[in-house]
């Protein structure tokens, strides 16, 4: 397979993004005036506790939540101004989500799956990122056509991962990429992220409660009752 | 919740509507008898003694002494007309007060005053008498006449029932009525005219004579409370059946009546068990259709509450826990939907054209059923996931896939059997002639009904669980057949996921194919039958338009010639309708011109047997002395064609029955404005010379246009002179009421407007439930980035292939059934139909409605996804 960076340019950056759900007394606010930019190719760890944010921070970088207040960067173009398809259009070509549970479509093989999203990126793919080659990356060129109720949670996660390639993401949100999986199984599922970062060169966001998860990324931000409480 | 109270409703509007029907039957049926009991008693004094003491018990609103009793002539003589007579005749003889509650005869002018007398219309028109005149009436040939003066004039109604020989132990029998009647104030009678005629005495045990009073019969004439009788026919019949044995055991060896109410009652239980076998075939499919949606409804939550309960499991929670939760959760839910279901029952109630209301009692009643049955729907579903929860293991019912596996009915292949099974009975139905056969006797039941419901019962649950069993199967092969291998394209991708949902999409079809089948079942049958009215009303009525006059009002007012000078009426011709006896049986009998009689009026030659009609009317034309008579007869009095047949006529000159000769010349089993038993058809000129009669009295007319218009320009040319027009249109109305007695169009009429809001209701349901079923799904899809319409393309085109299965089931299983229904009930129809009749506009409306819902399914779709939060999804395990 030929490496090729996918990403040569800045991409994302937040500022004084604030999430409140519900309203009056009730009020949660998910994230308190987060302020953060991601460069290019860098793998970043958003570590937090349960209910700190890190989702719906994922989610609001993503364009799948809209922020209460504050703005969303893409390239340097506001997200505010895109509408849901053009969001969504956006996130077919840019921006690709690996989700704790893996989300795969019930409905779909894996094949499908994968097939899926590269029809929604409308790309020139190369033979390199066609369906079967990207599950044959991920270790599952023998379970092209497996239901995912078929799979195991680590498969289904390598299909998730296979998917997210097909969108030739410039970044690639995970949110709690482990959180359903054994240590050993998780730990093969985060070896095989980084080295698909270090392959494709995109944008690595993980968001993890486990410090030894965010320790293998080369920058950390903290997140604590919405509030980014460290950076480094 | 909505769906609930609409499947709920409409179970709510059949009980109702058939409750309403049936009190409606009861009240037709007690209303159409004007006079309840006659008793015959012995005497005046025992008639007034016997009257007193029966008034005095509860349910009864009147008891009257009467008596009935002949007169052997009766004349008019004034300035200016002379004398003028009138033959033999009948009195009646009543009571001051008796026409508060017995409405035998109503005044037309005057009043019946005592010492005076009432003439019947009829006499009254021959005598040329009015009241202040004075009439002289010679009670038996050769008696002293008493001379007596007119109060009033009256009309008799029923008078083949008032006048009828009494023996309780025969029961009703119909009499010919008299030609001439007049009213005498009882009093009067029992003074001036009874003292020189023999009294018949009370009858037990005597046979009763037919067709003439031979001497004053003494009677007690009783009217049963209305408000004594209520529910259906059946019940109504056996309150008033108790009511009269209650009275003659407080009475013994007094009075023994002869029930009119009873046999009229008798008749309308059996015209009931007609329209509730209808009923049945008809309303219960569309009730359980109807539940079925409810319960697809239901599922739009059941998977995540089968999740919810294995969590609870997991917590802690026991299994009477979860009961008493889906329990509160249902009756919550039930009352608010249970009024809900009440409130469109009674809308639908009145759409149907039940205008009478219901009644508080029943109104309670239906409430509480449709909270019940709302309560017990929500529960089922509630249940059936909990129940799923508690069989599976905590980590299985928290998947978001389950394992099946075959149940035990699959395994014996019982949807195959029951296919089979119908097959077979509908084979032996078409073959065998075997069909339902209701028994209207004195306690009426339904014979074979085991074995009736079984071809069209075993075809609904054979289809349900074949597709049960199918489980999509069949859609989901066309799917993956038409998605070719792996899909890279939209509608591959569209048609790959459809195939792998199959159980889902085979539970819509399940819902709006057999909710379909069973619009195109009810469609098809009751058009059908529609028709099938149409015709009967035709032979019933005899003709487009026919005009009934008095006697002699057709020859002396020319009213045939009248009549054909009017716009629309194409031919117009005389029949003389009478009454004959053979042996003891008082046959119709239709004078006719057999010459004519074609052009006025359709034979089939169906209608005959042996020949033609063609045939048969030339052998009439033929043979002067000829007649046509019923198999019955032909089988009854063993005759053959060409026998001789005695029959007695009343001699309208004399006033008395004679015997005349008229020879065999064919079988009639149906003939236009003859009853369904026996009858007769002779040649009008050789029936009046043997009659004596004014001439025909009955005139058919063909419209060349519309027949309401033609009836109401003969009404006003003719009615002057005493005619009563009848168009076949009313009479298709009056046909259609009369053949279930309920009203079948009512009941079809709220199930299809159900079905079309149903129908629409299912298909939206259907992706609402998708929707709801496949939000994670969906969100995901978006997360990629697909735009809200391409997800949404995944539910409605699952909602297309839907509907396009379930209208293909539908015509396929409606036409099925209703071939079942119309072979099943052929006796009903009369004659039976020879093919289905289509009702093209309901069928359109009933696929537009499912279309209508299919494309609002799109845009609940397409909104549904827009709005979903997707944030708050993606988060969801």
């Amino acid at each position: 397979m030929t490496a090729r960076p996918l990403v040569r340019v800045a991409i994302a950056a937040c500022r004084d993004i604030t999430v409140v759900y519900g309203r009056g007394p009730t009020a949660v606010y998910a994230l308190g005036g987060v302020s953060v930019g991601f460069r290019p190719g860098e793998s970043v760890a958003l570590l937090g506790r349960s209910g700190s944010g890190k989702t719906t921070l994922l989610h609001v970088l993503g364009g799948l939540v809209e922020p209460t207040s504050g703005e969303v960067a893409w390239h340097g173009r506001p997200l505010s101004s895109l509408d849901r398809v053009a969001r969504g259009a956006l996130r077919a070509r840019g921006i690709a989500f690996v989700f704790q549970g893996s989300n795969l479509l019930p409905h779909f093989t894996a094949f499908e799956n994968v097939a899926f999203a590269a029809q929604l990126a409308e790309g020139e793919a190369s033979p390199a990122l066609a369906p079967p080659a990207l599950l044959e990356l991920v270790g599952l060129g023998g379970k092209l056509d497996h239901l995912p109720a078929e799979l195991s949670g680590g498969e289904a996660q390598r299909v998730a991962l296979a998917r997210a390639l097909a969108q030739q993401p410039e970044l690639l949100l995970c949110d709690e990429p482990t959180g359903h999986l054994d240590s050993d199984t998780g730990e093969r599922v985060l070896d095989l992220i980084d080295a698909l970062q270090s392959e494709f060169g995109f944008t690595l966001v993980v968001a993890t409660h486990a410090t030894e998860v965010a320790a293998r990324y080369g920058r950390e931000l903290e997140l604590e009752d919405g509030v980014l409480v460290r950076e480094g | 919740m909505g769906t609930l109270a609409a499947a709920v409703g409409l179970l709510a509007a059949m009980l109702l509507f058939v409750g309403h029907s049936l009190g409606t039957m009861t009240g037709s049926a007690a209303r159409s008898v004007p006079l309840d009991w006659q008793g015959p008693v012995g005497s005046y004094r025992a008639a007034s003694r016997v009257a007193a003491a029966v008034r005095r018990q509860p349910g009864v609103a009147e008891a009257a002494a009467t008596a009935t009793a002949p007169f052997a002539g009766i004349e008019h003589v004034s300035a200016a007309n002379g004398a003028i007579r009138a033959g033999a005749g009948a009195i009646l003889a009543v009571a001051p007060g008796y026409l508060a509650h017995i409405g035998t005869f109503r005044f037309l002018r005057g009043t019946l005053r005592a010492g005076a007398v009432v003439l019947d219309q009829q006499l009254a028109a021959t005598l040329q008498v009015q009241p202040g005149d004075a009439i002289t009436l010679t009670p038996r040939a050769g008696a002293r006449a008493v001379r007596l003066p007119v109060s009033g004039v009256a009309l008799v109604s029923a008078p083949d029932r008032l006048f009828q020989p009494l023996n309780p132990l025969l029961g009703p029998a119909s009499a010919q009525p008299p030609a001439n009647i007049a009213i005498l104030p009882l009093r009067t009678f029992a003074a001036k005219v009874a003292p020189v005629l023999s009294a018949i005495g009370s009858s037990l045990g005597v046979s009763a004579v037919p067709g003439a009073l031979a001497g004053t019969q003494w009677q007690v004439q009783a009217q049963v409370a209305r408000g004594a009788l209520g529910g259906s026919p059946a019940r109504a019949l056996q309150q008033a059946t108790q009511l009269r044995n209650r009275v003659e055991r407080m009475l013994p060896g007094q009075v023994v009546f002869v029930d009119n109410l009873a046999d009229s009652l008798s008749s309308a239980a059996g015209d009931a068990l007609y329209a509730e076998t209808l009923y049945i075939m008809l309303a219960v499919p569309g009730a359980l259709a109807a539940l079925g949606l409810a319960y697809l409804a239901a599922l739009g939550t059941a998977e995540r509450d089968r999740r919810n309960l294995a969590l609870l499991r997991a917590r802690g929670a026991r299994r009477r826990d979860l009961v008493w939760l889906a329990a509160l959760e249902s009756l919550l839910l039930a009352l608010v939907a249970g009024p809900l279901a009440t409130g469109i029952a009674l809308a639908a109630l009145h759409l149907a054209g039940a205008r009478n209301g219901v009644g508080s009692g029943r109104l309670l009643a239906t409430l509480g059923i449709s909270v019940a049955l709302a309560a017990g729907g929500a529960a089922a579903a509630r249940l059936a996931a909990g129940l799923i929860a508690f069989r599976t293991s905590i980590g299985e019912g928290r998947r978001s896939v389950r394992r099946n596996t075959q149940p035990l009915w699959q395994r014996l292949y019982l949807d195959l059997l029951a296919l089979a099974v119908a097959g077979l009975v509908y084979w032996l139905t078409v073959r065998t002639g075997f069909s339902a056969v209701v028994n209207p006797d004195s306690n009426p039941t339904l014979s074979l009904s085991v074995y009736m419901f079984l071809a069209p019962a075993l075809l609904w649950l054979g289809t349900t669980l074949l597709l049960v069993r199918l489980r999509g199967g069949a859609v989901a092969w066309l799917a993956r057949r038409l998605s070719g291998g792996r899909p890279t394209t939209s509608s591959g991708f569209l048609l790959a996921s459809a195939g792998r949902r199959g159980v889902a999409i085979n539970r819509g079809l399940l819902v709006l194919g057999l909710l379909l089948a069973f619009g195109v079942n009810l469609g098809l049958f009751t058009a059908t039958y529609d028709q099938q009215a149409r015709i009967d009303a035709q032979l019933t009525l005899g003709a487009d338009v026919v005009a009934t006059a008095p006697p002699g009002a057709v020859a002396h007012a020319a009213l045939v010639r009248r009549i054909a000078r009017l716009r629309g009426a194409a031919a117009v011709g005389a029949v003389d309708h009478s009454y004959a006896y053979v042996g003891p049986d008082l046959q119709d009998t239709f004078g006719v011109d057999p010459a004519t009689l074609a052009r006025v009026t359709s034979l089939r030659d169906s209608y005959f047997l042996g020949g033609s009609a063609g045939q048969m009317l030339e052998r009439l034309r033929t043979r002067r002395d000829g007649i046509l008579v019923s198999k019955e007869t032909i089988t009854d009095y063993s005759l053959q064609l060409g026998d001789l047949l005695r029959l007695r006529v009343l001699d309208h000159r004399s006033g008395r029955f004679r015997i005349a000769a008229f020879h065999v010349v064919g079988i009639v089993q149906e003939f236009p404005a003859a009853p369904k038993d026996s009858f007769m058809v002779a040649n009008l000129d050789y029936l009046r010379a043997v009659t004596h009669d004014e001439g025909p009295n009955v005139i058919l007319v063909r419209a060349s246009g519309d027949p309401d218009a033609l009836a109401r320009r003969i009404a006003a040319a003719t009615g002057r002179f005493g005619t009563t027009v009848k168009n076949i249109r009313e009479q298709t109305a009056q046909t259609v009421t009369s053949i279930t007695t309920v009203d079948l169009r009512g009941i079809s009429r709220i199930e299809e407007v159900f079905l079309l809001v149903l129908a629409a209701a299912a298909m939206a349901l259907f992706v609402a439930v998708a929707l709801a079923d496949r939000r994670q799904e969906l969100a995901t899809m978006i997360a990629l980035g697909a735009s809200p319409r391409r997800a949404a393309g995944f539910l409605w085109s699952e909602a297309v292939l839907v509907l396009a299965a379930a209208l293909a089931l539908a015509a396929l299983l409606g036409w099925l059934l209703a071939e079942v229904l119309v072979a099943m009930l052929r006796h009903v129809f009369d004659p039976p139909p020879d093919h289905l009749t289509a009702p093209w506009t309901f069928l359109a409306g009933l696929g537009g409605a499912a279309v209508a819902g299919c494309l609002a399914a799109a845009g609940l779709a397409a909104l549904g996804i827009r709005r979903l939060p997707l944030g708050a999804i993606l988060r969801e395990e």
